[in-house]
C-alpha cells in the first residue's frame, strides 16, 4: 500500500454487495423524509397536540399520505436491512444467515403492510365521535 | 451461530476513532429501529383500533417518554449525519477514507449532530416543563 493512499477494492456483484448498496440508497432517500418528519412532529407540533383528530386532519391531504408512505417504506426497509447487517456479524453459517434473512423479511412485510393499510384506510371513526 | 462473545470482544478491543463512529452508528441505529417498529404499529392503530392509538399517545406524553424522545431526536440527527458521511466517502470520495480526513470527520459529525439538536432539545425541553411541571 502506497504512502497516504487508500486501498480501493472493486466490489464483486454478490447479494451482499446489493444489501450494502441498498442501505446507502435508502439512507440518502430517507434523510429527505425523516428530518422534516422529526422536526415537524416532535419539535414543532409536539406529542401533546397529536391525536386521532390531528392525524385525520393532516391525512385529508393526499400528498401527506404519499409522504408518510415514502417515510414508512424507506425508514423501515433501511432499518431491517441495517439490523440484518448487524446480525450477520453474529450469525456465520449459510443456513443461519438464510433463516435470519427470512425472519427479518417476514417482520418487514407484516409491519410494512400494517402501516400501508393504515395510511390508505385512514382514521377509523370512533364510536360516539 | 458463532460465539457472540468473540464478536463483542472484537467490538470492544479495536480502539480507533472510526470505531467510536461505528459503535455510535450501530447503537443509535438499533435504538431508532426499536422505536420505529413500535411507532409504525401504534400509528397503524388509527385505522385498526383508534382507542388504542389514543392510549399509546398518552404513554408518549408521560415524562420518561418525553425525555426519551429528546434523546431519540439526537440519535436520529447523529445517525443521519454519520450515515451521509459514510455514503459520501463510500460512493463519491473513497480517498477521504485516508486517515486524517476520516478521523476529523468523525468529530465534525458529532459536533454537527449536537449543534442541530440543541435548538430542538431546547424546544422539546420547554414542552416537558410546561406539561409536567407547570400544571399544563
Amino acid at each position: 500500500m502506497a504512502e497516504g493512499k487508500v486501498r480501493t477494492v472493486q466490489p464483486v456483484a454478490t447479494s451482499e454487495a446489493r444489501w450494502w448498496l441498498w442501505l446507502r440508497i435508502t439512507g440518502v432517500l430517507m434523510v429527505l423524509f425523516v428530518f422534516p418528519h422529526v422536526i415537524i412532529k416532535d419539535v414543532i407540533v409536539g406529542v401533546h397536540n397529536i391525536d386521532t383528530e390531528y392525524v385525520a386532519q393532516v391525512w385529508e391531504n393526499v400528498l401527506v399520505r404519499v409522504f408518510d408512505f415514502l417515510l414508512l417504506f424507506t425508514t423501515f426497509t433501511h432499518g431491517m436491512v441495517g439490523l440484518r447487517q448487524v446480525l450477520m456479524d453474529f450469525v456465520h453459517s449459510p443456513s443461519g444467515r438464510k433463516t435470519t434473512t427470512w425472519i427479518l423479511a417476514v417482520i418487514w412485510f407484516v409491519v410494512t403492510v400494517m402501516g400501508t393499510m393504515a395510511i390508505i384506510g385512514g382514521v377509523s371513526l370512533q364510536p360516539g365521535a | 451461530m458463532s460465539d457472540p462473545k468473540t464478536t463483542f470482544t472484537g467490538y470492544a478491543r479495536y480502539r480507533a476513532t472510526g470505531q467510536l463512529a461505528f459503535l455510535l452508528h450501530r447503537i443509535t441505529g438499533l435504538g431508532i429501529l426499536l422505536f420505529l417498529l413500535i411507532h409504525i404499529v401504534d400509528t397503524s392503530f388509527v385505522y385498526f383500533a383508534p382507542e388504542l392509538y389514543d392510549h399509546a399517545i398518552q404513554i408518549y406524553r408521560s415524562l420518561p417518554f418525553m425525555i426519551g424522545e429528546i434523546f431519540l431526536v439526537w440519535a436520529v440527527f447523529y445517525h443521519g449525519f454519520n450515515g451521509l458521511r459514510i455514503i459520501i466517502f463510500d460512493l463519491w470520495k473513497p480517498e477521504w477514507w485516508e486517515k486524517d480526513i476520516a478521523v476529523k470527520s468523525v468529530y465534525w459529525v458529532l459536533v454537527l449532530s449536537i449543534l442541530a439538536w440543541l435548538p430542538a432539545a431546547f424546544i422539546m425541553g420547554k414542552a416537558v416543563i410546561e406539561n409536567h411541571f407547570l400544571g399544563g
